[in-house]
């Protein structure tokens, strides 16, 4: 298979991060980005924006919310 | 109870953390995201029998959970600038676009460093909902685009469309916020050839 251009690397860097590409895929995409520095650059600040939105999860449930879910399971299991 | 119920009961508990952050997400409210969160694990419960014991019990909840976003909180929310969202370019038009030019794209590196968790949450929450939604549950919760397209109930290629816009959103907003702090002085700089 013939090596990507930029359209072609550009077109699936977020597959490419996002890891949803077939291998050969990425090995094509993967070797344009080492031979172009702009593509590059362009891969990184995506990584980077996504590496900062994963940063912002993992707030946890509240105690009153657990025991709100308990109850109502409690409740379904009485009526089954 | 079958140990099969105590299972299916245990497993789905242990996931009400990442519920409850994403119902945080979709709803943008604490009040809000604890009732739909409550409701989503009412809706389970009493809906376990469809369930298929082996398949993935995480996507099949932040499914019940989406729908019931969907069907009842969205509706008493107004609906932010959802044609904003159809203002956005096609996505594939937009990843036709060159890259930037190195100098430009150091800059915006640079202030992305310098971005916080506040200002990334900030511009999430201003995403409209099924861009915010699909960036969140690739980026934070690490689901696949099959698994996205389940949970949100879409084709992969809706996902996709939407993962590129809310990005490409989420960006330029974090561009905004970079802009305050001086970016822009380098963008100046840079578009004017000093650095390319």
């Amino acid at each position: 298979m013939a090596g990507a251009d930029c359209s072609d690397a550009l077109d699936r860097l977020f597959e490419y991060i996002d890891e949803e590409l077939p291998e050969e895929e990425v090995q094509r995409i993967g070797a344009h980005l080492k031979s172009c520095p702009p593509c590059e650059a362009e891969h990184q600040i995506k990584e980077k924006i996504k590496a900062l939105t994963a940063r912002t999860g993992g707030e946890k449930a509240p105690e009153e919310l657990r025991i709100r879910v308990l109850e109502s399971l409690r409740a379904v299991r009485q009526d089954g | 109870m079958s140990t099969e119920d105590l299972d299916f009961e245990a497993e789905a508990l242990s996931y009400m953390d990442q519920l409850f952050a994403a119902a945080l997400r979709m709803t943008r409210n604490g009040a809000d995201a604890e009732d739909l969160v409550q409701e989503t694990y009412a809706k389970a419960f009493k809906a376990q029998d469809k369930f298929t014991p082996g398949t993935n019990l995480k996507a099949w909840l932040y499914r019940i959970q989406t729908n019931a976003f969907i069907n009842t909180y969205r509706k008493k929310q107004r609906e932010p600038k959802r044609s904003d969202a159809e203002q956005v370019e096609d996505w594939q038009l937009a990843a036709a676009a060159e890259h930037t030019s190195s100098g430009l794209a150091s800059a915006e590196q640079q202030a992305l460093d310098g971005i916080g968790d506040t200002e990334v949450k900030t511009a999430l929450a201003e995403l409209p909902d099924d861009f915010r939604m699909a960036v969140y549950l690739s980026d934070v919760e690490g689901f696949a685009y099959k698994e996205i397209a389940e949970i949100m109930d879409t084709p992969v290629g809706t996902v996709m469309s939407r993962l590129h816009r809310g990005r490409k959103l989420l960006r330029d907003k974090l561009a905004d916020y970079g802009a305050e702090r001086g970016f822009s002085d380098k963008r100046a700089a840079s578009t004017t050839g000093k650095e390319v």
